[in-house]
């Protein structure tokens, strides 16, 4: 064979490869198609069902009919019924469960709970939760020390929808060791679970894993716990992790009770950490007490940017006496040739306020009235009103 | 009767929505996208607009935004009907200059409610 041969061959093998590739494409998105309008035909009676069911129909039968459908009609529908199911809540939720509980979706689930594949555990968990299937809560705990961190992910949401607040304890041990849940999300479980797991919560902030203290701490605030701002202060003074402590600030800023205040004011005293300090100087704000004003009107002329800069937008949160700080000490002169540098945190934050003023007046505006020709840009114009001594309020 | 616009880029929602507020006696027009949402509202305004937050190019909020702005549209009442339920979000979405908002997961007869109580404060 010479070289020419050889390579005509190889020019017809290569074309014949591309036939069959291109054929092969054709030939499976035909296929695809034809399963799509397949199933969207035999659901399409179902589908109509369901829509009723979901929105909230009050026809008895309903419940009834759509149990009853073939097999293969429900394979058909059943994607849409479990992307529902996640999306409505109140009695058109409670009518969906019913039909999953009668075709026996909330057995098949638990028994797929322990299959190989993580991508079935998975949707199994994911399927349990929006049923609300408290009979599982034991297999999803189970779940959250699942080799498959997508799984264990599932089921931590899944406990949280299911709301049981006996999960409690194992979803804030489940953030700890090699097979953790990130903390975050399990705080957001235990919200779901509510004031009722408060006392697990609070057990768990005597951990000796330092990040299972953390995510407690956390879900206190998220919870709005504000009985637990005791327990929540003794964290701040006496724990012996800082992440716990720093938690511990943000949380006191969030329960918003009275009791936070003094705590959240000693946190931010000059000999401690300065992430702690600038973190207590935001919790100020968050926490809401005017109060507060004054404390942070000492905290403008904190030698450290950031804590400096968060009292001055803590200040912004505080309403007219945050307000009131804020034009003082902005309109305070400089002392020799030295600028204040509180007068200019003072300054910036009441300018990220008027802008954001401008901001929702701009939106709420009825009618936007063409552009007026070369005009002065308006945050310029802002900026000098604030540099003029204009003074601002909420 | 009362015309109302839906954007909502999931099948399902956008369905399930229309079904309940068609019940309800409303005249729906449902589309998938911002821009459509947008353009529909230009061409014909509905008496009220049902607006998914998070939809590919165009989102909810930009789109309230955009009908705010606009002489034409700038009256329409807007539901925001979204599954993100932080404070912020929810600020955000008053921000833009919504009426109200939703968070998913949400019970269609109280979105009727909302509907008719939203039409009635702007008839008013």
């Amino acid at each position: 064979m010479t070289l020419a041969d050889a390579a005509r061959l190889a020019i017809l093998a290569l074309l014949v490869a591309a036939c069959v590739f291109g054929l092969l494409t054709i030939g499976s998105r035909f296929v695809r198609r034809a399963r799509e309008r397949r199933r969207t035909r035999l659901a399409a009676p179902a589908r109509r069902m369901l829509l009723a069911l979901a929105a909230g129909d009050d026809d008895p039968d309903l419940v009834e009919r759509l149990a009853a459908v073939e097999p293969q009609v429900w394979n058909a529908v059943e994607p849409a019924a479990v992307a529902m199911l996640g999306k409505v809540r109140g009695e058109a939720h409670a009518a969906l469960v019913m039909v999953f509980v009668r075709r026996g979706a909330g057995e098949r689930a638990r028994r797929d709970l322990h299959r190989w594949g993580a991508v079935r555990r998975a949707r199994a968990a994911e399927v349990l939760g929006n049923l609300g299937a408290r009979n599982a809560v034991g297999d999803l705990c189970a779940l959250l020390q699942d080799p498959d961190p997508d799984v264990r992910v599932v089921a931590a949401r899944a406990l949280g929808r299911i709301g049981d607040p006996t999960a409690a304890e194992r979803l804030l041990h489940s953030v700890a060791g090699r097979r953790g849940v990130p903390p975050q999300l399990v705080a957001h479980a235990l919200i779901k679970l509510g004031i009722a797991a408060q006392g697990e919560v609070v057990a768990a902030l005597e951990s000796r894993h330092d990040i299972v203290r953390a995510a407690a701490v956390e879900a206190l605030g998220l919870i709005g716990a504000a009985g637990t701002a005791h327990e929540v202060e003794r964290r701040l003074r006496e724990d012996t992790s800082f992440e716990v402590r720093m938690r511990a600030v943000r949380a006191l800023g969030r329960l918003g009770s009275r009791a936070a205040l003094q705590p959240l004011i000693d946190a931010s005293n000059d000999d401690l950490p300065v992430p702690l300090r600038a973190e207590a100087a935001e919790a100020l704000g968050d926490l809401g007490s005017p109060a507060a004003a004054a404390h942070l009107g000492t905290l403008l002329c904190d030698p450290n940017y950031r804590v400096a800069h968060n009292a001055a937008r803590a200040l912004l949160k505080l309403g007219k006496k945050g307000f009131a700080t804020l034009n003082e000490v902005a309109a305070r002169p400089d002392i020799g040739a030295v600028p204040d540098r509180s007068a200019a945190h003072a300054l910036e934050a009441l300018a990220i306020a008027a802008l954001e003023e401008e901001r929702r007046a701009h939106a709420a505006a009825p009618v936007r009235e063409p552009d007026p020709p070369a005009e002065a840009p308006a945050t310029s114009s802002l900026w000098e009103a604030v540099s003029s001594g204009r003074r601002f309020s909420p | 009767m009362t015309a109302i616009l839906i954007a909502d880029d999931d099948e399902d929602i956008r369905d399930l929505v229309a079904f309940k507020l068609e019940a309800a006696g409303f005249d729906v027009t449902a589309v998938d996208n911002g821009l459509a949402a947008l353009s529909e509202a230009r061409v014909s305004p509905p008496d009220l607009v049902v607006l998914d937050v998070m939809m590919p190019g165009l989102s909810g909020i930009d789109v309230c935004r955009q009908l705010r702005a606009e002489r034409s549209t700038a009256h329409l009442p807007i539901i925001l009907l979204t599954a993100r339920a932080q404070e912020g979000d929810v600020q955000v979405g008053f921000g833009a200059g919504a009426d109200d908002y939703v968070v998913k997961p949400f019970s269609p007869k109280e979105l009727v409610s909302r509907v008719e109580a939203v039409l009635a404060r702007a008839r008013a």
